[in-house]
């Protein structure tokens, strides 16, 4: 056991980690090494098939990594029996792009389920869980069912349930994928206010322009490598990066700017690229 | 608060999927019956035999007051006649097939004959008077039973010699098949059970999964996660098992009444005896849903 919390500054860390799904294929993440801080708020940028969905999976421990070592909170994930597994997610929050709220609860509801699962007792669910929507904005909101929220108010109680436990960590996977610029941007402000109260917030995401607005940490991978990791940085790095802002464009149809992407691509991410 | 959450998890999974409990009830119900009726007549055999049957092969009832038979013309048994026997049995001649034997007086009679018809009327018109002593013997090689009858059959004092084996074996061997049979049919119940709660509780976890799946990502333990499924197949199957053991206790009450009193010398097994199957069917019941469920669970609600 690593000794305790107050030497650990990465809150997450990566050893040479190596993900094979399939052994013919290449690795989904190839020996990155990676570390980040308690407090830190970092971009995980990338095409799909990057590896950035991968990397989330690691620190969660849905998946065993090939090789290498993953640290959360200065734990070998690797060492942490099955039965202790829910104690690591219970210091790790998680928010996905598509909200995944339980339709038949109302917010209020959807929220406390969190508290709920893990045994939380009534009184203690009374008075947190308004404090942490209020956190996020829908104050007042409480008796509203999903399907009576707009999108972003909708990833708002998804943020809400996956920071009422207070994790140390916030992982968010395309959280504005769904979303339009002006709610997005709303969306990032929830996140870095629970960043500023001390959450370590790591973000996979393919929004340059929020990725451009927030200049936080980016760390960029393609083909399961680490290609730039730098401090306040853009989507796109100084060095261009061939296809990568492109690729929406590729998406939309426009097909004059598609020839030189494919080049540069190996067909499987080109063949992602096109869903 | 976790056991309110579970209870609150275990009733929605039960509304959602009510058809498929119902039918899970049902198959665990036939199956639990075929595997009780199977234990009654267990029970019943058990009963037939009384106390002598596995002891002894012969017994050689002895003149009481009132026997009609031919070598008790001269009245009752005498101490003397009995003694005699006693020797006979005794001397070599006899002994030679016999591991042991014993006396069994009209009062111990008495005693096995209450003890066996305990729950027939005809115990209060039976005195001890009425019940003939007898010698019971255990035979070295029950074949040879035709040597100790045509040994005995003509002493004076001896009423009658009867090899009880014969009488009731031919009983014993349909109602040992008929229980074979029923364990047979339970057995192919069981496994429709087994299946049909695994298949229920994969639907249920399919449809819950959105819940489950947040469950895992905010870190329930495995038990509030899986807790409630085990729980919904094992309410279903204890449902089974008391409708079952209702089945069962309504048959000997009502069926085996009537038998009874139609055939007073044969002692039935009484609704109470038959009572002592339920805990084993309630037993039966959770082990079947729980070995299915976790079997399920382990494929289908990955934590």
């Amino acid at each position: 056991m690593p000794t305790c919390c107050g030497a650990i500054r990465a809150m997450i860390r990566f050893e040479n980690v190596t993900k094979v799904y399939d052994r013919k294929a290449r690795p989904a993440l190839d020996s990155i090494t990676l570390e980040i801080d308690r407090g830190e708020f970092a971009f995980l940028v990338g095409a799909s098939g990057s590896g950035k969905s991968t990397f989330l999976r690691l620190v969660l421990k849905e998946d065993r990594a090939t090789s290498g070592a993953v640290y959360v909170a200065g734990q070998n994930v690797a060492n942490i029996s099955s039965w202790r597994v829910p104690r690591l997610r219970r210091g790790i929050g998680v928010v996905f792009q598509d909200f995944r709220l339980l339709p038949q609860k109302n917010v209020f509801a959807n929220v406390a389920f969190a508290m709920q699962v893990i045994g939380k007792s009534r009184s203690v669910i009374r008075s947190t869980v308004p404090e942490v929507l209020k956190t996020v904005g829908l104050e007042g909101k409480e008796h509203r069912m999903p399907h009576e929220l707009s999108g972003g108010e909708q990833q708002r109680v998804a943020i809400a349930r996956a920071v009422v436990n207070r994790p140390g960590i916030l992982l968010a996977d395309e959280p504005t994928g769904n979303l339009d610029p002006t709610t997005s941007m709303g969306i990032m402000g929830v996140l870095d206010k629970i960043n500023q109260n001390g959450t370590t917030v790591v973000m996979a995401t393919h929004d340059d322009d929020i990725v451009n607005e927030m200049r936080k940490r980016v760390v960029e991978l393609r083909n399961g490598v680490v290609i730039r990791d730098e401090a306040k940085a853009l989507y796109t790095s100084m060095i261009p990066v061939v296809g990568q802002s492109r690729r929406l464009k590729d998406a939309s149809g426009l097909d004059d700017l598609v020839g030189p992407e494919r080049v540069s691509q190996d067909g499987t991410s080109s063949g992602e690229a096109m869903q | 608060m976790r056991l309110a959450f579970i209870l609150s998890e275990i009733g929605s999974g039960l509304r959602r999927n009510l058809t498929m409990v119902i039918s899970v009830i049902l198959v665990t119900f036939i199956s639990l019956t075929f595997v009780g009726a199977a234990g009654m007549l267990q029970l019943q055999i058990n009963q037939m035999k009384g106390y002598w049957y596995d002891k002894v092969q012969v017994a050689i009832f002895l003149c009481s007051e009132g026997s009609a038979a031919a070598g008790c013309a001269s009245g009752p048994v005498t101490e003397e006649q009995q003694k005699n026997l006693e020797a006979l049995l005794r001397s070599p001649a006899v002994a030679q097939y016999i591991n042991e034997f014993q006396f069994e007086s009209k009062e111990d009679a008495y005693g096995h004959f209450k003890e066996q018809f305990s729950n027939s009327p005809i115990v209060d018109s039976v005195a001890p008077d009425q019940l003939p002593a007898s010698f019971r013997i255990n035979m070295k090689d029950p074949e040879k039973y035709q040597i100790i009858s045509e040994t005995f059959a003509s002493q004076p004092g001896v009423e009658s010699v009867i090899d009880q084996r014969k009488i009731l074996e031919q009983l014993f061997s349909v109602m040992n098949g008929a229980s074979v049979v029923a364990v047979v049919i339970a057995a192919v119940m069981i496994v429709c059970a087994i299946l049909l709660i695994a298949t229920t509780i994969r639907l249920s976890a399919f449809s819950r999964r959105r819940e489950t799946g947040i469950m895992r990502l905010v870190g329930a333990s495995k038990t509030v996660i899986q807790l409630p499924f085990i729980l919904e197949g094992v309410i279903a199957a204890l449902i089974g098992a008391a409708l079952a053991s209702g089945t069962l206790w309504a048959v000997s009450y009502f069926f085996l009444g009537d038998l009874s009193k139609q055939f007073q010398d044969t002692p039935f097994i009484s609704p109470s005896q038959t009572l002592v199957l339920v805990p084993a069917l309630f037993a039966l019941g959770v082990i079947l849903a729980g070995i299915s469920s976790l079997l399920t669970l382990r494929r289908y609600l990955r934590v």
